[in-house]
C-alpha cells in the first residue's frame, strides 16, 4: 500500500510498566517523539501518574493538553466521544498522540467490565484515522485477567524496557462480547412498566423515587434527562415499551430501563455527531451525565443501567 | 387526548397528540411556552420553531419560564434552528435547567444562543 495508508493507520499500543520508573522513561519518550514530530499531544491518566509525566518533562509539558482520567473518564463510556475523539477532532489535518490510562487498580468490579469494553471499542472508534493511543497498565497491580484483556484490546504490546511488538492475542470483539453480561436488579428496587403514553409518568416516577433515595440539585436533573432518553429510546426503537427501575447502592444511586429491543452498534453513544445532526445524542448524554453505564443487549431484550454518585 | 390508538408496535406507540401550549409575545418579537418539551410534545415545538424562524429578525425571544422539562431531542431542534438563522440571536428566558446543561455539552461555542435567567 501507499505511504499514505500508512500514515492514516491508527496505532494503538498497550504499555505493560512495572514501576514508576519504566512508567516515567516510556510515557515520557513517546511525548518526546510526539513532540519531534510537532504532533498534537494530550495526557489522560489518574491524577498522580499525570503528576509524574508532567514534572519528568519539565519545560516539554507545555501545550501538552494534560487531564485526570479519574475525573474525565470516571466513567468510561464518554472517555471515547469527550476525551478522545474531543481532541482528535479539536486537530484536524495531522496525527494526533494521546496516552490513556482508564485501568487503573482502583477500578471496582462494576465498573470494570465498562473499561474493558471501552478499550475494545477504542479499535473500532478509531479505524482509519491518524492517531496514536498508548494505554499504559500497570503490571504489578493489575490482575492477571485484565492483562490479559489488554492483550486482546491492544493489536501492539509494549514492556517496560520500549519493545514494542504485535499481541498475538489481539481479538478486540470478543471482550465486548465477553463483557456483555447479564444484569441483575436487586428484588426489593422500585419499579415502573411504561408504554409510549407513560413517558411524562415514568419521568416523574424516576424523579421521585430518587428524590427519596437521596439525589437532589445538579445529579437529579441528570437522571432526570438520562431516565428521558433511555425510555424514550425504548418507546421508539426498543419495542415500544420497557420497565424502569430505582434503586441504591453504598454511596449511589442506580437506575436501569429494560426493553425488548436489541442494540446492535457497539458503538452507540460514542460517535459525536456533527453540530447540526438532528439525533445521536441520547445515549452519548446518558455516558456524559453519569458515572458509570453498564449495557447488556442480546436478541431478547437490552438493559441499560447507569450509575450516579450521591 | 382521548384519541384512539393501537397500543405496542415499533415506533408508532408515542401519542403525538400532546400539544406544548405557544403563545406570541406581547412587547416583543418571540413565544412563550407552556407544557414539557419531550418526545410527546416534539412536534408542536418543532413547528414552534420553524415559525419561529420564519419570521425572525435581529433578535428573537423564548419565554420558557413555564416549561418544566426540555430533553436532548428539543434542546436540539432549538440549537439546529439557531444555527440555521440567517443573522441575529435567539434570546432564551427562563429555562428549565436542563436547557444549559445540555447546550454546554453539545454546543458549548453556539453563539446564536443567549440565556437568561429571567
Amino acid at each position: 500500500m501507499t505511504s499514505e495508508t500508512t500514515d492514516g493507520a491508527f496505532v494503538h499500543p498497550a504499555l505493560f510498566y512495572r514501576d514508576e520508573h519504566e512508567y516515567v522513561r516510556r510515557t515520557a519518550a513517546f511525548l518526546t517523539e510526539g513532540r519531534a514530530h510537532g504532533e498534537p499531544m494530550a495526557v489522560a491518566v489518574p491524577g498522580p501518574n499525570l503528576e509524574l509525566i508532567r514534572t519528568a518533562l519539565g519545560a516539554d509539558a507545555e501545550g501538552i493538553l494534560f487531564l485526570d482520567m479519574t475525573e474525565a473518564g470516571r466513567n468510561p463510556g464518554r472517555i471515547i466521544p469527550r476525551v478522545l475523539r474531543g481532541f482528535a477532532d479539536a486537530h484536524p489535518g495531522g496525527r494526533v498522540r494521546i496516552i490513556g490510562e482508564p485501568v487503573w487498580a482502583g477500578r471496582s468490579e462494576t465498573e470494570y467490565p465498562a473499561c474493558a469494553q471501552h478499550e475494545a471499542l477504542i479499535n473500532a472508534a478509531f479505524e482509519g484515522r491518524a492517531v496514536t493511543i498508548l494505554c499504559p497498565y500497570d503490571e504489578t497491580a493489575l490482575t492477571p485477567e485484565v492483562l490479559a484483556d489488554a492483550r486482546a484490546t491492544h493489536p501492539l504490546v509494549m514492556d517496560g524496557d520500549g519493545r514494542q511488538e504485535a499481541s498475538d492475542a489481539y481479538d478486540w470483539r470478543a471482550v465486548v462480547d465477553r463483557y456483555n453480561q447479564p444484569l441483575v436488579r436487586p428484588a426489593d428496587a422500585s419499579a415502573f412498566s411504561f408504554g409510549g403514553q407513560d413517558l411524562p409518568k415514568v419521568r416523574h416516577y424516576a424523579v421521585a423515587r430518587a428524590s427519596e433515595l437521596g439525589a437532589a440539585g445538579a445529579r437529579l436533573m441528570d437522571l432526570e434527562l438520562a431516565v428521558a432518553e433511555l425510555t424514550t429510546n425504548s418507546v421508539v426503537h426498543g419495542g415500544g415499551s420497557g420497565t424502569l427501575a430505582v434503586w441504591t447502592e453504598p454511596g449511589r444511586l442506580v437506575c436501569e430501563v429494560h426493553d425488548g429491543g436489541r442494540l446492535p452498534d457497539p458503538l452507540a453513544g460514542r460517535r459525536p455527531p456533527e453540530p447540526g445532526q438532528i439525533g445521536g445524542r441520547g445515549l452519548m448524554l446518558v455516558h456524559y451525565v453519569t458515572d458509570l453505564v453498564r449495557l447488556h443487549t442480546t436478541a431478547e431484550g437490552t438493559t441499560v443501567r447507569f450509575y450516579l454518585d450521591l | 387526548m382521548g384519541a384512539r390508538r393501537a397500543k405496542g408496535g415499533w415506533g408508532a406507540a408515542v401519542p403525538q397528540n400532546t400539544a406544548l401550549e405557544v403563545n406570541p409575545l406581547s412587547d416583543r418579537p418571540g413565544i412563550r411556552v407552556h407544557g414539557e418539551i419531550s418526545e410527546v410534545t416534539r412536534p408542536s415545538w418543532e413547528r414552534a420553531l420553524t415559525e419561529l424562524s420564519r419570521h425572525h429578525q435581529d433578535v428573537s425571544y423564548l419565554e420558557l419560564s413555564e416549561v418544566a422539562f426540555v430533553d436532548v431531542a428539543g434542546v436540539t431542534a432549538l440549537a439546529v434552528t439557531a444555527m440555521d438563522l440567517a443573522d441575529g440571536r435567539f434570546v432564551i428566558e427562563a429555562p428549565p435547567p436542563q436547557l444549559s446543561r445540555v447546550l454546554e455539552l453539545f454546543w458549548p461555542d453556539l453563539d446564536r444562543i443567549e440565556v437568561t435567567s429571567g
